[in-house]
């Protein structure tokens, strides 16, 4: 028998010479196939009908509102004159930066060979898919003639019409669009073993026909076993560049512009560490309540977590880090719009808005510096949650403070949301919501195949795995 | 199969009829010809028919106008052409030029040959086009009877007439009233005597609520007789306008702001120097170099102060030294300037001010010598024997007293703008024949009994004179669109004469003036150039009668009063149903579709209310309840409204209780009075605890601290200002004011081998006064978007006028204005950005906007430094596809697009001029002349401040004034090379009042100007 003791080890805790064990419990490979699988297979319980009634609600008022908007005209959002960019671009800068998580932990930390990320990396993944889909929708809706945001493609046309290829927006419709391929590829592949175990175990004919043709006829070979594994090293790699020219990008939209508050070359930097900050804080923000929901808490255990938390301490540093440093850079640059643009953020009109985001996201993950505060799941949720509303007004800050405020103080303005804005917002959670739980009812949560790949082999001895 | 398809029921029933018709080629009439006409004279009689049946569909007018400019053999279909005509307002007449396309007017522009505005208009005259095609126009004749309306036609009321009037010339017209806005019409003067030779009993009054009763008033006590006062600001050093809008509100203003202008360019000798002394803040206290707040009340304790010191100082006397005090130093150098130019300074009084004031200013002109030299007087043809008020009092009297039977209303608004305590509304219902002629069924007309609609300004012959006497006449650019009949019209109607001819009444009433030798020649100039030339009013030198001693006024109570004042959009209230003018923001408060209680700083505070607190303004037992608008500069205790407002039945825009559309603001006319129309003191304001946000283009929302403090330090980067000993000292100050490193381009930049176009602004000449704004508004199809969406700062101006407020003392700011429109940066920050390349640059360095390419990402926008881009955030041209309001799309210009929603938009320095010159310029093979393009803001601006032109022309005008010391580039460290340059403005203050000049400019003996270019040339 496999050496795991019934009684529950603390696993946040380094044994000199041991190894601490990533799957808790009394699992062997058979056990941890149904824990996953059970909850594909067994009688969905009415909770879940609950929550996905809500959140397609939810979204289903997100689509109204895009139809209201199409019909109607941008002008239903508080965008004005100056503040020309509203919410919608702050809602889709922090969505893609909530889906920055998933491919960082696929990926990075799979060429880093940190093995306790097969616990998250499935979930993490998914939340990275549906986030770059709630973070697509508004830049499409948001332009003012919807009908033809195709024309912000290069695609060969009677008029010989290019896109102008200086414009940061352009890049970003590239960076985004191979972003959410790679992302959907690496996420799809790394599935496809776990897929055919679920076809495998299917008894529903439904079930069967859609497993087994999402599987791709994966039969388990050691060839398929071998091809699998290079290929998904590949793409490993192959996104791995993109967890970081994804944001670096985003950034541009607002970098590469002259707008004081935006015109500053830390920005690709700090926003791809604001951007892994607010994904590790989602996934912890949806993993919590999730594995004990779904009782995968041996699989997902509270190391996983402390690690996940010790990322965000990092990360959330260098946020605090970027913060200041735009501050001393607006004062040492000694350009009196830059200068303005940084103290009129901290105590200007908007300075309610700016002292949420620094509450938010350098004092909160700076409690992460205690031990009991990241080893309990409900305070490291609390925490999180304050991560994920202080991202978002992050954004807020750089793009509406900045905005709001630019050089002729003839233009300066105030900008007061919508009520579609506002439920705007609360939608796209519907949308991503719905996403989750649909992923989280039909497909598998957690990487079986790669959270056995770290478990003790049967027979063998738990520290030689 | 064997289907059977059929045409109609009877052919499927083949009727007999049906049949025959089948076998006819042409239906009825056509393919037979009756017997007894021969063939020839059939085809004959066909020809004629068929052509008349084409004419009976034409709206081409019968009579001959005549084309300015040039006179084409036919008229050509899509070619602009302009003819010239004139608008009348208070009595006075403003020349115009209107552009008309295939028959129907777009644009209206100053009339070039006018002494008075040479070229310039005011935005009223720009705004006369959307009020032409205005849907809520009155429609046809209609009669009220017991509350319901009837439309009836012009027999029906020709018919009605002829009993009424039948009756009254029996009775010698003993009951018959006439009501009638001023106007200087000799045809209407002519007809008015044949009226009064019919009903030798009626009487005729003359209202206007922007009277100028206390002018004449003035007049009539300085020289006893009435005589209106002439200023020639060219040659005037030095001049004080007391409570009086000399460059705007002025009748003259037009001509005022142009000859103060060309005395403000410090380059070309002495510049003027004007003081301001008035309570609410005007265009001319912006421009003035020392600005003195006062109450209206006490602009007669100034002018004696200012008297006994100029006398003092006539005598030889050295006064006593001025107080520290601000207004006694200013009242200091007023007297210490206008005595060292004796004969060529001025003093102006406001209408506002009581006629004993402006008896005393007449006498200080005449002592100082200035009359003859900067003054010059003339007869005052629209004087009238009563009062404007009193003229309305005593009708309403009469009513009430049962003695008038019929009442004539000419034009004007009395129901709506008459004063609070003549209660004409009351009496108008009781007057059993009353009948209103006006362009809309407003508020007076609900109380007539008759009303008749009266035709637009371009839908008639007319004369009139403009303010120096010079004779205006109008043609008809269109047949009247609603059936209306003019003013000359209808009184000739009431005199007998059934069908009048408008055009011959004209001819007749200025035939006096033509040259008798060749009339129908001299005529046909004059209407083709709108105005007679040397038909100004000849000069009179009346002298100052001896007045009664000056009253001694005691010094500023801490009374509150009340300002009534004309207001800038709106004018007395006819203009709003005129989105273009209640959208024009006020140029000193910003306020746009509302009128305000504007209060100074610290009369708030004393008040305690703040920005947007309802209050009651109660006077004499009647209130108001308006917004405050707390404006820095206004003077302490004194509260200003403008009247114009609160309109009920204006039409859809301005305010129609009967179609549930809300009034725009107050009418503040209630708290008028017969004795005091203007201001009044004994105001008492009240609290309401309600709050009211008002739709205001600048300042959307009040500035904190931080917000402010920086706006205090900016303002002097982006609005260059110096005076002129600094100019005198450092021509070139105003480059000096923001140093930066050398500017290099990350790209090649375009080089411009044919024109370069440019444009320049002289801040130093700016007023201020929205014209450029309203016309570029009416040129490029700008839209309204309404209170709403100017609440939500989504106005779409593309020019705009920037004011900020500068330096120490909220209570007695200095303000800095500068016109912002797209400066076409040669490195243009938008154009980077765009993502589908739909703002880009063209060889002549225009900085294009694409709309059909444009997808609305709103990033040139974002990027734009100085926030010029417009955003259609919904499709604010819908108001075009409403059936019942299509009239109004004939407003638009067809060489301009109109815009989608969705799309970007900006100023293209009206490149359809542009292009329309140089298709010209190609046909005929010649170069583009200089001054030959004239943008749409440049025509409209009276004190020429704008040049526009091609750079590359080293003689143009605008290329001289980009190569002035003076000129500078609004954030020119952004390295985007903006094609517009402002000429910094440059103060002529007082010696004694200047601020000691500012210590150096930023850098040692050095000029940075020369180290940039040795730097650049380095790299």
């Amino acid at each position: 028998m496999a050496s795991v003791t019934a009684k529950p080890i603390d696993t946040t805790i380094e044994v000199p010479g041991k190894r601490t064990p990533l799957v808790t419990g009394a699992h062997d490979y058979g056990t941890v196939t149904d824990a996953v699988c059970r909850l594909a297979e067994c009688k969905t319980p009415t909770a879940w009908y609950v929550a996905l009634g809500i959140s397609a609600s939810l979204m289903g008022m997100l689509f109204g509102l895009i139809g209201y908007l199409i019909i109607t005209g941008v002008g239903v959002w508080g965008n004005r004159s100056p503040v020309f960019w509203g919410w919608p671009i702050v809602n889709f800068v922090f969505w893609v930066g909530i889906g920055h998580a998933g491919t960082l932990i696929s990926a990075i930390l799979f060429l880093f060979r940190q093995n306790w990320r097969t616990g998250i990396n499935r979930a993490a993944e998914a939340m990275t898919i549906f986030a770059v889909i709630c973070a697509g929708v508004f830049p499409g809706i948001h332009i003012g003639r919807v009908w033809l945001a195709y024309w912000l493609f290069p695609i060969p046309n009677q008029m010989s019409m290019w896109p102008n290829f200086r414009s940061p927006l352009l890049w970003d419709v590239f960076a985004v669009s191979t972003y959410a391929t790679v992302s959907l590829l690496f996420w799809y592949m790394g599935m496809i073993p776990d897929l055919a175990t679920l076809r495998d175990r299917a008894t529903g004919k439904i079930q069967q026909f859609a497993y087994g043709l999402f599987s791709l006829g994966w039969n388990g070979s050691s060839r398929h076993w071998h091809r699998y594994e290079r290929a998904y090293l590949l793409l490993a790699a192959l996104a791995a560049p993109l967890v970081l020219s994804v944001h670096t990008i985003v950034s541009f939209d607002f970098a590469v512009s002259q707008l004081p508050g935006w015109h500053t070359t830390i920005f690709p930097p700090y926003f791809v560490a604001g951007a892994v900050f607010s994904g590790f804080a989602m996934v912890l923000t949806l993993m919590i309540p999730a594995r004990k929901i779904c009782g995968i808490e041996d699989l997902l255990t509270n190391r996983h977590l402390e690690n996940m938390t010790k990322v965000i301490i990092a990360t959330g540093t260098m946020v605090g880090y970027a913060y200041a440093m735009e501050f001393f850079i607006a004062w040492y640059g000694g350009n009196r719009y830059e200068t303005f643009a940084f103290i009129n953020r901290a105590f200007g009109p908007y300075a309610w808005a700016y002292w949420i985001m620094v509450s938010c996201n350098v004092i909160s993950p700076q409690l992460f510096w205690f031990k009991k505060i990241r080893t309990t799941p409900w305070m490291i949720f609390v925490v999180c949650v304050f991560v994920n509303i202080g991202m978002w007004f992050e954004r807020f800050v750089i793009t509406v403070t900045s905005l709001s405020r630019d050089f002729l103080p003839s233009s300066w303005g105030y900008f007061r949301p919508t009520i579609v804005d506002v439920l705007m917002l609360i939608g796209s959670f519907g949308l991503f919501m719905t996403l989750f739980l649909l992923f989280c009812k039909f497909l598998p949560m957690v990487a079986m195949a790669e959270v056995k790949s770290v478990m003790p082999r049967p027979g063998g001895q738990s520290d030689h795995h | 199969m064997d289907k059977k398809y059929w045409r109609s029921l009877n052919e499927l029933h083949s009727t007999p009829g049906f049949e025959e018709i089948l076998h006819r080629e042409f239906p009825v009439a056509a393919s037979e010809y009756p017997e007894g006409v021969s063939r020839r004279r059939w085809m004959q009689l066909m020809g004629a028919s068929v052509a008349l049946a084409g004419v009976s569909g034409c709206r081409w007018e019968d009579e001959k106008i005549s084309p300015s400019v040039s006179r084409p053999e036919g008229r050509i279909p899509g070619v602009p052409q302009k003819y010239a005509t004139f608008m009348e307002l208070g009595g006075l007449a403003e020349s115009l030029l209107v552009t008309c396309y295939d028959g129907r007017p777009i644009k209206v522009e100053g009339n070039p040959d006018s002494p008075q505005n040479r070229g310039s208009s005011t935005v009223f005259a720009q705004s006369e086009t959307l009020s032409l095609y205005d849907p809520d126009r009155a429609v046809g004749v209609v009669e009220r009877k017991e509350g319901t309306r009837y439309a009836r036609d012009w027999q029906a009321f020709l018919d009605y007439s002829d009993t009424v009037l039948g009756q009254a010339r029996q009775g010698g017209g003993a009951k018959l009233r006439v009501l009638a806005d001023v106007s200087s019409s000799a045809a209407r003067k002519n007809l008015q005597e044949k009226f009064a030779a019919l009903y030798p009993q009626a009487r005729w009054y003359d209202y206007t609520a922007n009277s100028r009763d206390n002018i004449y008033a003035g007049s009539k006590l300085a020289f006893g007789e009435v005589v209106r006062p002439h200023f020639d600001l060219s040659k005037a050093n030095i001049v004080v306008c007391l409570d009086e809008d000399l460059l705007s509100e002025h009748s003259a203003g037009m001509l005022h702001t142009r000859e103060w202008a060309a005395r403000r360019d410090p380059a070309a000798g002495e510049m003027n120097r004007m003081y301001a002394v008035e309570s609410r803040f005007t265009t001319t206290g912006l421009a003035a170099d020392h600005r003195l707040p006062s109450r209206s009340v006490d602009i007669g304790f100034y002018l004696a102060k200012l008297e006994a010191q100029i006398q003092a100082r006539l005598a030889g006397k050295t006064p006593e030294a001025a107080g520290d005090e601000y207004a006694a130093k200013v009242l200091a150098a007023m007297a210490e300037d206008l005595v060292a130019n004796q004969g060529a300074g001025l003093i102006a009084i406001g209408a506002s001010q009581p006629a004993e004031l402006q008896a005393r200013v007449h006498k200080l002109n005449e002592q100082l010598g200035n009359v003859g030299k900067t003054i010059r007087y003339s007869k005052e043809p629209l004087a009238t024997d009563l009062s404007a008020a009193e003229a309305l009092r005593k009708l309403t009297d009469e009513i009430q007293a049962g003695s008038v039977e019929t009442l004539v209303i000419l034009g004007g608004n009395p129901a709506y703008n008459a004063p609070g305590d003549i209660d004409l509304v009351s009496a108008l219902s009781k007057v059993p024949h009353s009948i209103h002629l006006g362009e809309y069924e407003d508020e007076t007309s609900l109380l007539c009994k008759w009303h008749l609609p009266k035709t637009h300004p371009f839908e008639q012959w007319g004369d009139a004179r403009s303010y120096d006497g010079t004779l205006c006449v109008a043609q008809p650019l269109i047949e009247p669109l609603h059936d209306g009949k003019s003013e000359v019209e209808l009184l000739a109607i009431l005199c007998g004469d059934k069908h009048p001819v408008a055009l011959d009444l004209v001819k007749e009433a200025v035939k006096g003036s033509l040259d008798s030798m060749a009339v129908n020649a001299s005529w046909r100039r004059l209407v083709h150039d709108g105005v007679l030339k040397g038909s100004a009013l000849e000069a009179v030198s009346p002298k100052v009668k001896e007045l009664p001693a000056a009253k001694i006024v005691e010094a500023a109570s801490e009374e509150l009063e009340l300002v009534f004042y004309i207001s800038p959009q709106l004018y007395d209230g006819r203009f709003a149903n005129s989105g273009w003018l209640q959208e024009t923001p006020d140029n000193l408060t910003k306020i746009t579709w509302d009128n305000a209680a504007i209060i100074a700083p610290g009369t708030a505070k004393n008040l305690g209310v703040e920005f947007g607190s309802v209050v009651k303004l109660i006077l004499d037992g009647k209130s108001i309840e308006l917004p405050v608008y707390v404006l820095p500069g206004q003077a302490p205790n004194s509260i200003s409204v403008a009247l114009g407002y609160g309109r009920t039945a204006a039409g859809l825009v301005g305010g129609d209780v009967a179609r549930d559309v809300k009034p725009v603001g107050e009418n503040i006319a209630a708290l008028q009075s017969k004795a005091a129309m203007n201001f009044a003191v004994g105001l008492k304001v009240e609290k309401t605890g309600k709050e009211y946000e008002l739709a205001i283009t600048q300042d959307h929302h009040s500035i904190d601290a931080v917000g402010a403090g920086e706006i205090h330090g900016r303002v002097g980067q982006l609005v260059r200002e110096g005076t002129v000993s600094e100019y005198k000292s450092h021509p070139d100050f105003a480059k000096h004011v923001v140093h930066h490193p050398p500017l290099e381009s990350l790209w090649e930049e375009l080089s411009y081998e044919g024109q370069a176009w440019g444009m320049s602004i002289d801040l130093t000449k700016c007023v201020g006064c929205n014209a450029c704004s309203v016309a570029c508004q009416a040129e490029n199809n700008v839209p309204v978007v309404g209170r709403e969406q100017v609440l939500k700062s989504r106005e779409m101006h593309w020019l705009r006028v920037d004011r900020y407020f500068t330096g120490d003392d909220v209570d007695n700011p200095g303000v800095s204005i500068q016109p912002m429109l797209c400066q076409q940066c040669e490195l243009a920050p938008c154009e980077q950005v765009c993502p589908v390349a739909a703002t880009v640059h063209t060889d002549e360095g225009l900085n294009d906007m694409v709309y059909n390419r444009c997808v609305g990402t709103r990033y040139c926008a974002n990027n734009c430094p100085y926030k010029v881009r417009r955003f259609n955030y919904f499709n604010f041209n819908k108001v075009y596809e409403d059936p019942n309001r299509k009239l109004q799309a004939l407003v638009l210009n067809p060489e301009v697009t109109v815009r989608h929603r969705g799309v970007m938009e900006k100023c293209t320095y009206c490149v359809q001029r542009i292009k329309a010159v140089q298709i010209d310029a190609k046909n005929d093979q010649r170069p583009i002349k200089d001054g030959e393009i004239v943008t749409a803001c440049q025509q409209a601006c009276p004190a020429k401040a704008i040049e526009f032109g091609d750079l590359k022309n080293e003689k143009s005008l605008v290329a001289q004034a980009h190569a002035s010391p003076r000129s500078y580039a609004v954030l020119a460290e952004l390295n985007i090379k903006p094609r517009t340059a402002y000429l910094a403005r440059i103060l002529n203050p007082h010696p004694s009042l200047a601020k000691p000049d500012s210590e150096g400019h930023g850098h040692g003996e050095a000029h940075a100007e020369a180290d940039h270019k040795k730097t650049a040339e380095k790299h």
